[in-house]
């Protein structure tokens, strides 16, 4: 009985101070989130209880309605592409080049993962200047120079591609860990009835990789709802407001006007479309469990 | 002929998989080339143009880099520490220990995984606030501590045989040296793993630090790279000289432990 009591006080002591942090940094915060989203706030006086002001303000708002916008946008443009891609790369990589050629490859496109959204971005935009790399190729292929950031189309266009581009290689290394799971007996099994390596793909890797492919499209998504850095350090959101996001709209809202209970609701707004898609992936998982 | 056709048929795609591998990785070239010119231009035409380290003397001399590159390099090994520290105690706790309501709890943490920091941005910022941490290396720690860690390495620690335990338990071993010296060692691939997950997640952080840190002193690195962009926008060469201080850590550590860093990362997509 002691022994017991013991165990469960050395527990609790070993828990602890995460407690404390997950508490005050997560916990707490939702809550808080949660409240002040009902309220007006500048920081200076109290917040003040406005019931859904600032959810009824928020239908209103262009900027929140763009930035809605361009999320939709942002995931059509980016998850088919990066999921499409990566896993393609993962399946040649694993069926052809499992040696030093295929390891080089999957490092090289991996570089621009352990780079941080500023730094691509800042990489980027010299890259898609006007008189930049990407317009002097263009001019050399006898094709017309692009205003890669400065057009309302092209900016979101560009915005995405940079984004595809720093994110296929890891989800290739997501895909290439799945199909690695695949045992080699089906493949080998297949071979003997004679399979090609194409019906391979569709018969076994494909089917295989359901639930990493339900992993990379959700994270994928999530991660369109999240994006700031790289328009922060980009576009800012511009021309107008052709690549302005919910992040964005959240810290301008916040830092700027100081309107924190306004900017909090559109934070929670941003937390009920994460929620969503969270649960939608969940009721997909349990689709195929059945 | 089928033989001949198969080599060829791999010879195309291994061309584009060379050509997307340069796609990736070209541009950081192109980064370090323009880091050492001075060009007024951000073409390729390298007639009659010096190369020297001119850019990064003036990025350490008249801007404030070393100063930026102390704090990132404090906050990131700071966070990779509390972070292991902190997660393989809470796991311990989680995985090996029993104590009422341990399961109500854990189902907590996990449930804070389902928030993105975004979400609770502005409470954590006036809880900083309140604390008095603003413009404190601790407050760029702090919000890198998650339930992940604790997620990820009570998975782990699961692994771990209690007979094992038991017996060093019954031989003597205290509480505390029974977790230092055989629970830690057991689990250090995980440790390795989150160490580079936090690494990454901590050197590359914007927004926090943004929010954060009013005193030009205290900035990370990577908030001194956009304000460099910022400011010497058509100074291409000082741009790219600082990016290149900003990339050259992880990149250097990504080297020497690609293995431990492509787990790591994956690792994060657990987490969605």
């Amino acid at each position: 009985m002691i022994n017991r009591r013991k165990e469960a006080i050395q527990g609790i002591l070993y828990v602890l101070p995460s407690f404390v942090l997950i508490l005050t940094f997560a916990v707490i915060p939702i809550l808080m989130s949660g409240f002040f989203s009902f309220t007006q706030y500048n920081v200076m006086q109290p917040p003040q209880w406005i019931g859904l002001d600032n959810y009824i303000r928020m239908t209103k708002d262009p900027y929140v309605k763009a930035s809605l916008v361009n999320t939709v946008i942002f995931t059509i443009g980016t998850v088919p592409v990066q999921t499409f891609l990566s896993l393609v790369i993962a399946a040649v990589l694993a069926e052809m080049f499992r040696g030093h050629f295929g390891g080089f490859v999957k490092s090289a496109l991996f570089v621009p993962v352990i780079a941080s959204a500023i730094l691509v971005g800042t990489l980027w935009s010299f890259l898609l200047n006007p008189r930049g790399i990407v317009n002097l190729i263009l001019q050399a292929l006898n094709l017309p120079a692009v205003n890669w950031l400065g057009g309302k189309a092209t900016a979101m266009f560009s915005v995405c591609l940079v984004s595809v581009w720093k994110n296929v290689g890891y989800f290739l290394v997501i895909y290439y860990a799945g199909i690695m799971d695949i045992p080699r007996s089906q493949y080998e099994a297949a071979k003997v009835d004679g399979a090609s390596p194409i019906q391979c793909f569709f018969r076994i890797t494909l089917p295989s990789l359901k639930s990493v492919t339900y992993l990379v499209v959700t994270l994928g998504t999530i991660w369109s709802f999240q994006v700031f850095d790289l328009v922060y350090n980009m576009t800012g959101g511009g021309p107008g407001t052709a690549t302005q996001t919910l992040v964005l709209t959240i810290y301008n809202a916040a830092f700027k006007e100081y309107s924190m209970g306004y900017a909090s609701a559109v934070a929670m707004l941003m937390f009920l479309f994460v929620l969503l898609i969270n649960a939608i992936q969940k009721i997909f998982f349990r689709e195929k469990e059945v | 002929m089928t033989a001949i056709k198969r080599n060829l048929v791999r010879g195309l795609i291994a061309l584009v998989l060379v050509f997307l591998a340069l796609l990736a990785f070209t541009p950081f070239l192109y980064m370090c080339i323009i880091s050492l010119t001075q060009k007024s231009t951000l073409d390729l035409n390298f007639a009659g143009v010096d190369f020297n380290f001119n850019n990064y003397v003036r990025v350490f001399k008249n801007l404030n880099i070393a100063r930026n590159f102390l704090n990132s390099v404090i906050v990131t090994c700071g966070a990779c520490i509390l972070n292991c520290v902190i997660c393989s105690m809470a796991a311990y706790g989680f995985s090996k220990k029993r104590w009422p309501g341990r399961d109500k709890v854990f189902a907590l943490y996990l449930a804070t995984l389902m928030v993105p920091g975004q979400v609770t941005l502005i409470p954590v910022f006036l809880i900083i606030k309140q604390l008095g941490l603003m413009n404190t290396h601790l407050a760029l720690m702090l919000p890198i501590l998650n339930a992940f860690g604790v997620f990820l390495m009570r998975q782990f620690m699961m692994n771990v045989p209690d007979d094992l335990l038991e017996a060093a338990r019954i031989d003597g071993c205290s509480e505390n040296r029974l977790f230092l010296r055989i629970v830690i060692p057991l689990i250090k691939p995980v440790i390795i793993s989150l160490t580079v997950f936090t690494f990454i997640t901590s050197w590359n952080d914007f927004l926090w630090p943004l929010v954060t840190c009013t005193n030009q002193n205290m900035q990370t690195l990577t908030l001194a790279i956009s304000a460099l962009k910022g400011n010497y926008s058509t100074n291409y060469g000082l741009v790219m000289a600082g990016s290149v201080l900003a990339f050259l850590p992880p990149f250097i550590l990504y080297i020497f432990l690609q293995k431990q860093f492509v787990e790591g990362i994956a690792l994060s997509g657990v987490k969605g």
